[in-house]
């Protein structure tokens, strides 16, 4: 075994190399001067004031947060960030940001997407990002539909959504942004809804915590063009009964007075909601750290995909493995170690050619 | 900042604003319906809706009303942030600047 496929170095604690801020932040020291231009009413006001609330509480310089985003309404995040930011080419935000965490470990790199940019035109980074495990902070906002471009169905959007691109109904099969996540290898995956400051900030705080790719679905209402898309989730009279929170270490249960929970079916192992009275005993205990991603699937499965009704939100998945950015260094450390600094010059000048036949 | 519910409300209250806010962050009093500037989001929602006009930015509050500009903030002090204004309920008591204010646009 040589130097370079020893055990992986374990990652350093999260943010650590990250400088700390010089002063006490606020809310208000993450503003930008720019006017924020969403339509009135817009879900994304929602989360812009709730990671501008939550970042004083991480205590970094802001000049070494960075927020980079792709295409679409969500994307227009990073002007209003009083942060470092880039709005930068449809769907390539996780390459980018990719590039950018693996070469400056003391910054905090954060993604915002939508279910467009991530899910369809940059599907490809989006699983790759996650599969290498790269120190970003994933937040895709999903809205269930195309509204930058005014209102055309999404990766997102549910069979048969009647649209201005689909007037007889969608014929896709819509993808569940989380069960993507767990089969893409994500090591921390939630999700979290726009008007729940208290939740989605709290999702954020663990997030940002964890060593590696962490996505943070975010339920976002697009007042406009998909108005009311996850209302039930939202209205105080249907809320008890439509949304598990999952806390890691508890029981899931949900309902008023927590009157339901979910159980596993031995004989499938397919998870059920059932009445808690009677069950208390099968009622299955939140893991985020488990293992294996089995139940954290099954779980991302269990909403009806049409009326909502059962979308856990909170924390699916959280677990450690190696990350990229600190595996990168520690290869290019050891290969100047063996190899000496190297010189750009000397390689470019160098007689390591080939000639092309033809 | 914030938007704030200036004098064209006190006495009206059409509410058409607390159907169309997306965090639940107007809150009932006795006279007029009040912003919790802690739990806006700044999206404008409330402001083209308002059918007389009270919503305003707070920079933007127009001089004659000038006292409305802090009026939704200090009514607040005392409640701190409740976590939205459905589980709250109505206010108990105006802001002073509202309760000393002459009758408004009463319905009749």
């Amino acid at each position: 075994m040589t130097d370079t496929q020893t055990a992986p170095t374990p990652a350093p604690a999260p943010l650590s190399l990250v400088p700390a801020a010089q002063a006490r932040q606020s809310a208000k020291d993450f503003k930008s001067d720019q006017e924020v231009r969403w339509c009135p009413g817009c879900g994304d006001y929602a989360v812009l004031a709730a990671v501008q609330g939550f970042m004083p509480t991480l205590g970094l310089a802001r000049e070494n947060i960075v927020f980079v985003s792709g295409i679409g309404c969500s994307s227009r995040f990073p002007y209003y960030m009083n942060t470092y930011g880039m709005h930068s080419i449809h769907g390539r935000a996780p390459a980018i940001a990719t590039g950018l965490a693996t070469s400056r470990q003391d910054l905090s790199v954060w993604v915002v997407t939508g279910d467009g940019d991530a899910l369809s035109i940059g599907g490809n980074h989006l699983i790759h990002a996650l599969r290498r495990n790269v120190n970003l902070k994933i937040l895709l906002f999903n809205n269930r539909i195309y509204g930058l471009t005014k209102g055309q169905y999404s990766p997102t959007s549910e069979t048969g959504k009647l649209t201005k691109s689909s007037p007889m109904g969608s014929l896709e099969a819509p993808f569940n942004p989380v069960s993507l996540a767990l089969g893409a290898e994500a090591s921390f995956v939630a999700r979290t809804v726009d008007s729940d400051r208290k939740h989605l900030t709290d999702v954020l705080q663990q997030a940002a915590l964890h060593p590696g790719t962490a996505l943070v679905e975010i339920y976002q209402n697009c007042n406009i063009f998909n108005d009311g898309a996850f209302e039930v989730l939202k209205d105080r009279d249907q809320a008890a009964e439509a949304v598990i929170r999952l806390e890691h270490g508890q029981p899931i249960r949900f309902g008023t007075d927590h009157h339901k929970g979910v159980v596993r079916d031995p004989a499938t192992g397919d998870l059920h909601v059932v009445e808690a009275a009677g069950n208390e005993d099968r009622i299955l205990t939140h893991d985020a750290h488990a293992t294996h991603p089995t139940t954290a699937f099954a779980l991302s499965r269990l909403a009806d995909p049409d009326t909502l009704h059962h979308t856990p939100i909170g924390v699916f998945r959280s677990i450690q493995r190696p990350v990229y950015d600190t595996q990168m260094t520690h290869q290019l450390d050891t290969a100047t170690q063996q190899h000496g600094p190297g010189d750009l010059t000397t390689l470019l000048t160098g007689n390591d050619t080939w000639t092309v036949a033809g | 900042m914030a938007y704030v519910i200036a004098q064209p409300c006190i006495d009206v209250k059409d509410r058409a604003c607390i159907d169309e806010c997306p965090v639940d962050c107007i809150y009932e009093g006795p006279r007029k319906l009040y912003i919790h500037p802690d739990e806006c989001v700044d999206c404008g929602a409330c402001e083209p809706v308002c059918p007389v006009e009270a919503v305003f930015y707070d920079e933007d509050v127009p001089a004659e009303w000038s006292g409305y500009r802090t009026a939704d903030a200090e009514i607040f002090e005392l409640l701190g942030s409740s976590g939205g204004a459905a589980g709250t309920g109505p206010l108990e008591t105006d802001h002073p600047v509202v309760a000393a204010s002459p009758a408004g646009q009463l319905q009749t």
